[in-house]
């Protein structure tokens, strides 16, 4: 396994303030070894080493996704289809980050096989809560399976 | 001598020949005033009376009355005219019961030609007038129900080859056309090509083969108007047990079907307006759940950049900002946040109307110690004083119950905040037909004269400033006892306390 190459976190946002926020949260907890993926387009890409990502190893998978579900091009469900229901990708965790409180969307994530579906809280000292102990949990306490 | 030995001869046979008669026939001879000279046992047999009562008589003594009197006197006066007299006459014998008699009556003439005597023969037809009688009645009785037969239905005979042999009135009378117009057509004459070939072949194979067939069949008056007629096709036989003719009997039911076709249309007119609101229903639910979920997804974003962004600020440029300047944003926060929460809350509600209800024992007890628990109990920072009656287990939804006693135990614990010693009581109680349940406090209470917007969505009667809330959970209450079908009501006093009740029905109705 190439450290080097590998990131830690794969982030799926839109919108450019959640973004914006999002980051804040993850920086004031020290994690910055992360991609950015502006819509569901671009996650597959650089999950499945396609397009810019051409080259890159697929099995140089990030330690854990942040997945919002309400995505340009393709949408949140479709990428968590997709990358689940891939033998060379279904073991990397996914963490469906959304606004949506929807049941079926819970559902639906869960019948996917998302790793876990956490509702963005409108109280941002909540959200940076939320984002810090995310990055702790999946990045320090969670026992990846080994890619190689 | 030879004549006499003729002579001789001729009186043999004569009285050969009378023996033969007396033999086979019912013999008497009446003088010209008509009394009995000479009857043979055959007479005293069938009349039952001896030759000594007979002698002398006439022949009223056998009179049965049956005949009119035109029927005697035209017998007397064709043998008083030296004629043959025959015909068939009803006797009676001296035990009064009858006997017929087939009877030839030859008058004897003197030189003057006026009647010497009269010969009667008769042969005994009893049993012959019996069939006859009996056959009689029965075609009587044929007769009597053909004609209660066509009063009553449309009736039609075909020959074999199914032309029309003969129709009845009421026939004529359904089809328009008339008798001339039917007979030797055959049935197609009123075929309203309704019924599909199969229909048409069943029904001929059937009869064909010398079984009933019963339908209903439309048929096309001669006007071009359609009737419908019940119908039964009876196929008779001949020796060979081939159909001699068919007899088909109907009975008009236009108005039966025309009722029919009514209750058809209007059934499938009703299916289509059930399923066009149907559609609708399920477009607006759709539509509702669109709403829902953008608000749910769209709307919190902002206020998340709202609130997010001004903790940023305070941040990161607190210390450059005056205290009012501070202030201002934690007011653009708490602002924020409470919008969310009214977003939250009515989601909450407008999903209850669309969520199923699982039914299910719910032990009562449990239910309110968990959701006491969770809202902290026991409290430590303020004096609670708590009274908790045994509380009867009853069916509903535990999740949405659930949600019910949280609703109105956080409303107990909020409005009882300012009381130096709060006061909480849960209590239930089991009527006939329902259990009733209530959360009574010694809280800030409200004017009874609102009481009416209680369980309203997002009605009020505090303000934000005394007290937080989105207005939405007394409405989440009512939403879900109702559709347990309980009632919900609420009793209180200004500065007082409230009592809120809610009903659940102890059987419900799945």
């Amino acid at each position: 396994m190439n450290e080097a190459n590998r990131i830690d976190l794969l982030l799926v946002e839109d919108n450019p303030q959640d973004l914006e926020l999002t980051l804040r949260a993850l920086r004031k907890a020290n994690l910055s070894n992360l991609k950015i993926a502006r819509d569901g387009a671009e996650a597959l890409e650089y999950v499945f080493c396609e397009g810019p990502h051409t080259g890159r190893k697929i099995t140089d998978a990030p330690k854990v996704i942040l997945l919002d579900l309400k995505l340009p091009k393709v949408d949140g469900l479709e990428v968590l289809r997709r990358i689940k229901g891939d033998p060379r990708t279904k073991s990397i965790p996914v963490v469906v980050l959304t606004s949506s409180r929807e049941q079926r969307d819970i559902v639906e994530s869960y019948q996917l096989g998302v790793n876990s579906y956490i509702v963005k809280p409108v109280n941002y000292e909540r959200f940076a809560a939320v984002v810090r102990d995310l990055g702790l949990y999946w990045l320090l306490l969670n026992q990846p399976l080994n890619g190689d | 001598m030879k004549t006499e030995d003729q002579l001789r001869a001729s009186l043999k046979e004569l009285g050969d020949l009378k023996a033969a008669l007396d033999e086979h026939a019912i013999v008497a001879i009446t003088d010209p005033q008509g009394r009995i000279r000479y009857v043979n046992d055959k007479f005293c047999a069938i009349s039952k009376y001896t030759r000594e009562e007979l002698l002398g008589q006439d022949h009223r003594i056998i009179n049965s009355g049956h005949h009119p009197k035109e029927f005697i006197r035209n017998l007397w006066s064709t043998i008083g005219r030296g004629k043959v007299w025959h015909g068939e006459i009803k006797n009676r014998a001296k035990d009064g019961t009858f006997y017929w008699v087939d009877t030839t009556l030859v008058p004897f003439l003197d030189e003057e030609g006026k009647p010497r005597q009269y010969v009667a023969i008769r042969a005994d037809i009893t049993e012959r007038k019996r069939a006859e009688e009996q056959l009689e009645a029965s075609t009587k009785e044929v007769r009597d129900l053909k004609a209660a037969l066509d009063e009553h239905a449309i009736v039609a005979i075909t020959d074999p080859q199914g032309r029309i042999t003969y129709v009845n009135d009421k026939f004529c009378a359904i089809s328009k056309y008339t008798r001339e117009e039917l007979l030797g057509q055959d049935h197609r004459i009123i075929n309203s090509g309704h019924h599909p070939k199969e229909f048409i072949r069943n029904l001929w194979s059937t009869i064909g083969r010398g079984k009933v067939w019963h339908g209903e069949i439309k048929n096309r008056a001669k006007d071009g108007t359609f009737y419908w007629v019940d119908t039964t096709l009876v196929p008779f036989l001949d020796e060979q047990g081939k159909p001699r003719q068919y007899v088909a009997i109907r009975a008009d039911i236009t108005d039966r079907k025309r009722a029919e076709d009514a209750l058809n249309e209007m059934n499938s007119e009703l299916e289509r307006k059930v399923a066009d609101r149907t559609a609708q229903l399920e477009a607006a639910n759709r539509e509702l759940e669109a709403f829902s979920y953008s608000v749910s997804h769209d709307l919190r974003a902002p206020l998340r950049a709202i609130d997010g962004f001004s903790q940023a600020v305070i941040e990161d440029h607190g210390p450059l900002l005056p205290e009012e300047g501070q202030r201002h944003l934690q007011v653009i926060r708490s602002g924020a946040q409470r919008m969310g929460t009214l977003i939250d809350d009515l989601l909450t509600f407008a999903r209850l109307s669309r969520q199923g209800l699982s039914r299910q024992p719910v032990n009562t007890g449990n239910l309110v110690r968990s959701v006491l628990a969770e809202l902290g109990s026991p409290w430590t920072g303020r004096p609670v004083e708590l009274r908790m009656d045994d509380l009867p287990s009853c069916r509903g939804d535990p999740v949405l119950l659930k949600q019910v006693w949280m609703n109105l135990l956080s409303n107990a614990l909020k409005y009882t905040r300012k009381r130096e010693q709060a006061s909480i009581v849960i209590s239930g109680i089991v009527e006939a037909d329902e259990l009733i349940f209530f959360v009574g406090d010694n809280g800030t209470g409200f004017d009874m004269r609102y009481a009416d917007k209680l369980f309203g969505v997002f009605q009020r009667l505090h303000r934000v400033e005394d007290f937080e809330g989105s207005g939405v959970g007394l409405a989440i209450v009512q939403r879900i006892i109702q559709r347990h079908g309980g009632r919900v009501w609420a009793k209180a006093a200004l500065g007082e306390g409230a009592t809120f009740y809610f009903s659940l029905p102890s059987t419900p109705k799945s």
